[in-house]
């Protein structure tokens, strides 16, 4: 699959230029797996999600969900993808509409499939995502970051999806609810046996939820295969620099400084 | 590490005294540092130290003050903020300035010359309509570190090839946005080295990087401060970061220093309840036996809603009724210590 965009012309007399922001991606999530993707800023880690979430159609190339191609059908064909596949962004306070009630959030998809009498379905999910009943009346603005990404959870979770989509769903969190929230995710899906589609800059919050990762590095996926593989023998030099530069609390306390941090970068970028 | 004992006589700290100086070798020193806004206490208490040489790791979450001493100690703080206490710092040729207080004139000829800082945003620490160049060069000109203009254009590009800016010449007449994120930071560290400070401070410099990055401008900051002696105060919420970097550490959360010592001690045999908690749930290695994560129930309270007494209790499952007074700081001085009735017992 590739997804280009066309840049604004900087003359009459060439073509505009042309971004190449996926370049011949292909990927398969089987249902019920945890699927990670990680790679940079500026990767393309966002535009597949966008495509994957129907928001988006690539250049050329097939996108199927459950044997159905969604990459071509308008957007009025899309309802079944509504149902079955959920998102959860990483920015909780831009992703939530101020202005409404979190009971009125968290119900919004449910009413967008024209289902009523939806507060139970409401307190239930306000259940399942570790927040109080009383919480259904209040607003967004009253909730820390960890709350606020759990009513987006809640949201996702309206629906009764079958695929989960977490765009960086932790990395505007402190760290102290970090690992709340990625154990309410991973329960989730556990209790729920949903599939799982997981994007991040960090290898290792990857690797605590995902089963299998795709790197990806300008617009490519570089490297695929399981989490543990790819975290412990990166085949790829990208894979390799990623592995590398991540500073790890353990290693560092083993006396490995920013300079060796810094080499091993280096290193792991020109090792054949 | 032995089991921590009560020095008699440090109680919480000191009351700030005018009559002890700083060390000769202390380049930073803040005692009994309160911050507040009406009758709202933002820092409370703040005792910290840097000297020369030495890199000093300040460690919290959001809105556990970190920043705000930072902007303290540069005299940034906004006008509807009060401080109290004294900020000493020292700095090039032993000049003494007391940053609590002192006219504006004072702290302009201390910033960008004796005490410099890295930001987080490269992109809004930089200006967009001036040339990087001129930026890195203004920074001497305006404390007449070179004798002239041309001087100042010359060691600018020096300064960038020092930094690792590709192509020096060419990228001092750049603009900030044709660089990339991580050339924007470099540049950045360029200005705040320029006049060889005696004190960098650093406020979150990676976090907007990629990681790739990030390894390589903690080197080159920490190189550049090594090489000058300078002291350093780099404060991040990044665990990895700080036991990459830094010898020593302090452990902030809401507006106090929760606990202090050499980060090796602090993150491998942590004596506060806060600290073991951050530990535990930043460590994504470690897991619970059924496979989850550590954590810290609740959430960072937002400022002004800590409790009174010890600011952690409410997310503190060790919390008793001892905890609504003030735990005292237990620990040899303000550098190695804790504050909290219920420390995590070191087994011998």
């Amino acid at each position: 699959m590739t997804r280009e965009f066309r840049r604004q012309r900087t003359s009459l007399f060439t073509p505009a230029p042309v971004v190449h922001a996926l370049r011949g991606v292909s990927l398969d999530i089987a249902p019920g797996e945890r699927f990670g993707i990680v790679g940079e800023s500026g990767c393309g880690k966002s535009t597949l999600l966008r495509i994957i979430a129907g928001l988006d159609q690539p250049t050329s190339g097939v996108v199927e969900v459950d044997g159905v191609d969604i990459a071509r059908l308008p957007e009025r064909r899309l309802g079944f993808l509504r149902e079955k596949l959920q998102l959860v962004f990483q920015d909780p306070m831009s992703s939530l509409d101020p202005r409404m009630k979190v009971r009125d959030i968290i119900a919004e998809p449910l009413v967008a499939q024209g289902k009523r009498d939806t507060l139970p379905r409401v307190l239930e999910l306000l259940e399942a995502v570790g927040l109080q009943p009383e919480a259904a009346d209040r607003y967004p603005h009253q909730f820390s970051g960890g709350q606020r990404q759990r009513i987006s959870i809640a949201r996702a979770l309206a629906p009764d999806p079958q695929i989960l989509v977490a765009d960086e769903p932790v990395s505007a969190l402190d760290v102290s609810v970090r690992a709340q929230v990625l154990n309410l995710i991973a329960e989730l899906v556990d209790r729920l046996s949903l599939t799982l589609v997981f994007v991040s800059h960090d290898l290792s919050v990857v690797r605590h939820v995902c089963d299998r990762v795709a790197v990806m590095s300008r617009g490519e996926v570089v490297e695929i295969g399981a989490t543990e593989q790819i975290y412990d023998a990166p085949q790829h030099p990208y894979s390799r620099q990623l592995v590398a530069a991540a500073p790890r609390l353990r290693a560092a306390l083993a006396g490995r400084t920013a300079a060796d941090l810094a080499a091993d970068t280096l290193a792991a970028k020109e090792r054949p | 590490m032995s089991t921590p004992t009560t020095t008699p006589g440090y109680a919480g700290s000191p009351p700030p005294s005018p009559d002890r100086p700083a060390a000769p070798a202390d380049v930073l020193r803040i005692d009994g540092l309160h911050v507040q806004v009406g009758d709202l206490e933002l820092l409370t208490d703040v005792d910290l130290t840097v000297r020369r040489g030495e890199r000093v790791g300040l460690i919290g979450e959001s809105g556990s003050g970190k920043s705000l001493t930072a902007l303290s100690i540069m005299g940034l703080l906004p006008e509807s903020l009060e401080a109290r206490g004294s900020i000493a710092v020292t700095g090039v040729g032993g000049r003494h300035t007391q940053v609590v207080g002192a006219a504006e004139r004072e702290l302009a000829a201390m910033r960008g010359r004796d005490v410099t800082m890295v930001f987080q945003e490269p992109m809004t620490a930089l200006n967009p309509t001036m040339r990087v160049g001129d930026q890195v060069a203004e920074v001497m000109r305006i404390h007449h570190t070179v004798p002239d203009r041309r001087a100042a254009g010359a060691r600018a590009v020096e300064l960038l090839d020092k930094v690792g800016l590709p192509d020096p010449a060419e990228a001092a007449r750049a603009y900030p946005h044709q660089l990339s994120g991580g050339q924007r930071q470099r540049v950045v560290v360029a200005i705040a080295l320029a006049n060889d400070p005696a004190l960098l401070i650093c406020d979150e410099p990676t976090t907007a990087l990629d990681v790739t990055v990030q390894a390589l401008v903690l080197d080159l900051i920490v190189r550049g401060v090594e090489a000058r002696d300078a002291g350093m105060l780099f404060i991040t919420h990044d665990l990895a970061v700080v036991a990459s970097v830094c010898e020593r550490v302090l452990v902030m959360y809401g507006g106090r220093v929760v606990e202090a010592g050499p980060v090796h001690d602090v993150f491998t045999t942590p004596r506060h309840r806060y600290t073991r908690g951050l530990i535990g749930a930043s460590d994504l290695d470690l897991t619970r036996p059924d496979g989850r994560l550590y954590t810290i129930q609740g959430s960072v309270p937002s400022a002004g809603r800590f409790p009174a007494g010890c600011v952690f209790r409410n997310r503190c499952i060790h919390a008793t009724v001892e905890c609504e007074s003030v735990p005292p700081w237990e620990g040899p001085g303000p550098e190695d210590g804790f504050a909290c009735f219920h420390p995590v017992v070191v087994r011998s």
